[in-house]
């Protein structure tokens, strides 16, 4: 990869784990050349709307590259011979595949280790790990999935080893839940008191709350206990409105809504977003991290570079992101959201090339699922 | 709105409704439909003013695009063609005519849709009850309101009523009574109320699900035409009437007709396409003075960013449009995209267009085959393109036209294939 690139990714590894250890600003324009430099769809993309490198002084103006792309462009660094992950998304709701080359997974779990203890983990932390259970798969049966990276990792690095398990393997339509393995967790954690994390997609948990073998299991976990919740339903299956889905939660696992950490992230992207209900923050909103920047543009306007919408007002996320420095730092996502004094609020997807003709809009077919 | 309600409202429908019905003369209720067609035609109607704001609203058009809908949709459904539609269905054996009202379920995405199985219900003697989306419950009660005023022998054969959508306790008296149900809508809510009609005692079910089109032109439509500068060309520019027309095809209803065109495959080069392209851009931009563009959606300008981003990044042509040099026009006034991948595909709408250059259009029953009953209709310019209309017929497309028609069917268009008055009656 060469020793300039080494030394970037040192310092904005660095930058992660310590905000004073750099300056944001100087970073994300270094990272912005850096990928201009080595990949052509970065660079063609600046060139398109006259923001090479020189003429951009602020993040703000830096090329946003849009998620879709990474559905039918090559849009990553080659890694040289060095380690790297191929991230491919799930492909649910009929979608063509994004593909995530990353040449720095160390970024990744750096990104990881200076995020997920602070609004993960029960605190104190206690010692010998934290029981966990995931209801994710993990990498040896997704092995292109960064959220099984993610989760593979973070059982690992602080995992109890004795007290984690799997409990949700991949499979046909959404993948599979082993019941009985969730049971005896659950029923080990009432036994020992130990307050856990349990990490799930909300289709995985809506899974085991609906399992026929889990029909009229309570748990009361015990307090403290972490339910990080991630990925919606995506198309499958059927979807629980979020209060029902808490509701559910507190009720059958004892886990109340304010231990229901919500994370936003994407296979396209290396950092995530949390909500900061442990230190007793608004449960929709999301923070990002001190190495994350996030804006919502709105996408009505006409000019190339779009223009950040008011507060409080929808538009597309759009997304800054250090740590995705071998595809795109900045990132213009396909969910629609709104900033607010807290954080950013999510609202949904931007539509896709759905047909239309004689079909209904858009909200009259949300309105008949419902 | 309740179950009895809608119940005893069946039951007139099918009862007094089909006698009335039964004794009008088609002169009579073709001149009342003319009249009737005229006043939502007239801005200046007492009809058009008392609905007119609401109308610009729900269907989120620009009072321009609302106007230019209007005359798209009711245009075609009067005078001659309608007169033309009465004929035929007298050439269908009315003796044979099956019995039970026809309920049909509206979609929202485009104002004045109500008209289209008005007519031919009326004119197969069938009484009519119109369930209007929630999002736009205007038209179709004003509409059938004025007809009844003039021709009020029709009030018990005609009806029109709001509820919100797939409520299967208030729907089911309808569904037991119907002879048949026209529904339009998305896939998902088609296949719920025809499973729901099926189970309710199998009245006739006819689909309109959603569609889209395109536009072929062949290489010889170019010729001596007008470049995107509007300058004249002698190297074989596409004539200005196909670009304008072409233009129309994509804007007209903000593009969310079956009829509205997503991709104009262009036989020729890459640089053919390129400039196709230019002046397309250039006629959109001219037509969001003319025919400005509704509020735009959030999701679905969201999408079309992603689109143009995308296309930047991968170094595809996107000629920009602009009011004045420098400055942009909103993202709602249109896209175009030269794509070289020739694979069909839908857009999010906001007048976003692909043009493919295809060096043979031969390739294009085979490009198009995996949206096969899923395309409404092709706008053909050149030879070579209209060689084409019997292999695009074989795909399910239903209406063949130049460019600048295709938005403008008439009253026995057969939407989706299917005739208007079989839709109703069978055989």
């Amino acid at each position: 990869m060469g020793a300039m690139a080494d030394d970037l990714v040192q310092r904005i590894a660095r930058f992660l784990r310590d905000p004073g250890a750099g300056r944001f600003e100087a970073l994300t324009l270094e990272a912005f050349a850096f990928q201009v430099e080595r990949i052509p769809a970065v660079r063609a993309l600046a060139e398109a709307r006259g923001a090479l490198p020189g003429r951009v002084a602020d993040w703000r103006q830096v090329p946003a590259v849009p998620a879709l792309a990474f559905k039918r462009v090559e849009l990553g660094l080659d890694s040289g011979g060095g380690e790297a992950e191929t991230f491919r998304s799930s492909g649910t709701s009929g979608r063509a595949r994004s593909v995530h080359r990353h040449a720095f997974p160390g970024l990744y779990r750096a990104a990881i280790d200076a995020s997920f203890p602070r609004f993960c983990l029960p605190r104190p932390a206690p010692p010998g790990g934290v029981p966990m259970l995931s209801l994710i798969p993990p990498r040896a049966d997704l092995p292109d999935s960064s959220l099984s990276f993610m989760v593979d990792y973070v059982l690992r690095r602080w995992g109890a080893p004795e007290a984690s398990a799997y409990a949700f393997g991949a499979g046909r339509d959404g993948g599979s839940l082993d019941a009985s393995a969730a049971r005896r967790w659950a029923e080990a954690r009432e036994r020992d008191g130990r307050p856990g994390v349990v990490l799930a997609t909300a289709f995985a948990l809506a899974a085991w709350l609906d399992a026929p073998e889990a029909s009229g299991e309570r748990h009361r976990l015990p307090a403290g206990t972490v339910l990080f919740e991630t990925g919606g339903f995506k198309g499958r299956g059927r979807e629980l409105a979020r209060p029902e889905l808490l509701a559910r939660v507190a009720d059958r696992l004892g886990v109340p809504p304010d231990r229901v950490v919500r994370e936003y992230g994407m296979t396209e992207l290396t950092s995530q977003l949390y909500t900061d209900v442990l230190a007793g923050g608004d449960p929709e909103l999301f923070v990002a991290p001190h190495w994350v920047r996030v804006r919502v543009l709105d996408p009505e306007g006409p000019s190339e570079r779009l223009e950040e919408a008011p507060p409080g007002e929808p538009g597309l996320v759009a997304v800054f992101d250090l740590a995705n420095l071998s595809s795109a730092v900045h990132l213009l996502t396909e969910d629609l959201g709104a900033i607010e004094p807290g954080g950013l609020r999510l609202l949904g997807r931007a539509a896709g090339a759905e047909l239309r003709g004689c079909s209904l809009a858009a909200e009259e077919m949300m309105a008949l699922r419902r | 709105m309740s179950q009895d309600r809608l119940t005893s409202l069946a039951e007139r429908l099918n009862g007094p409704g089909a006698d009335a019905l039964a004794g009008l003369a088609d002169g009579e209720i073709l001149a009342a439909w003319d009249e009737t067609v005229a006043a939502f035609l007239d801005p200046a109607s007492p009809e058009r003013r008392e609905i007119q704001d609401g109308l610009v609203r729900s269907s989120r058009l620009s009072p321009e695009g609302l106007e230019a809908g209007l005359a798209a949709v009711l245009g075609g459904m009067r005078g001659e063609p309608a007169t033309r539609l009465f004929a035929e269905a007298a050439a269908l054996r009315p003796d044979r005519w099956p019995s039970g009202f026809a309920l049909v379920v509206l979609s929202s995405n485009l104002p004045a849709l109500a008209v289209q199985p008005l007519l031919p219900a009326l004119a197969v003697r069938r009484p009519v009850l119109l369930k209007s989306p929630s999002a736009e419950p205007l038209f179709a009660p004003s509409f059938v309101r004025a007809l009844v005023r003039r021709l009020p022998a029709l009030e018990p054969a005609v009806a029109a009523l709001t509820w919100p959508g797939g409520d299967v306790a208030l729907e089911a008296p309808l569904l037991e009574r119907a002879g048949v149900v026209l529904a339009y809508g998305d896939e998902e809510a088609v296949a719920d109320l025809e499973r729901r009609t099926a189970e309710a005692g199998g009245a006739r079910f006819v689909a309109y699900g959603p569609k889209t089109s395109l536009a072929v032109i062949g290489r010889d439509a170019a010729g001596t035409g007008i470049g995107a500068a509007g300058e004249n060309r002698e190297d074989g520019g596409l004539a200005r009437d196909i670009v304008v027309g072409l233009a129309r095809d994509v804007a007209l209803f903000d593009q969310r007709g079956c009829l509205s065109i997503a991709a104009v495959y262009l036989e020729g080069s890459e640089p053919a396409a390129r400039d196709l392209a230019d002046a397309l851009a250039a006629e959109l931009a001219r037509l969001a003075r003319k025919l400005p563009p509704g509020p735009a959606d959030p999701p679905a300008a969201a999408a079309v960013q992603q689109l143009r981003a995308e296309a930047d990044l991968r170094g595809l042509h996107r000629p920009r449009l602009e009011e004045a040099p420098g400055h942009s026009l909103p993202v709602g006034a249109g896209t175009v995209i030269v794509e070289p991948d020739p694979a069909f595909q839908s857009t999010p709408g906001l007048r976003t267009v692909r043009v493919h250059p295809v060096p043979d259009l031969h390739r294009l029953q085979q490009i198009l085959a995996p949206w096969r009953r899923r395309l409404q209709g092709a706008a053909l310019a050149g030879a070579s393109a209209a060689a084409l209309a019997p292999s695009l017929t074989d795909l399910g497309i239903s209406r063949i036209t130049s460019p600048g028609d295709l938005q403008h069917p008439d009253a026995p268009w057969h939407n989706g294939g299917v005739s208007p008055l079989t839709a109703l009656i069978g055989g």
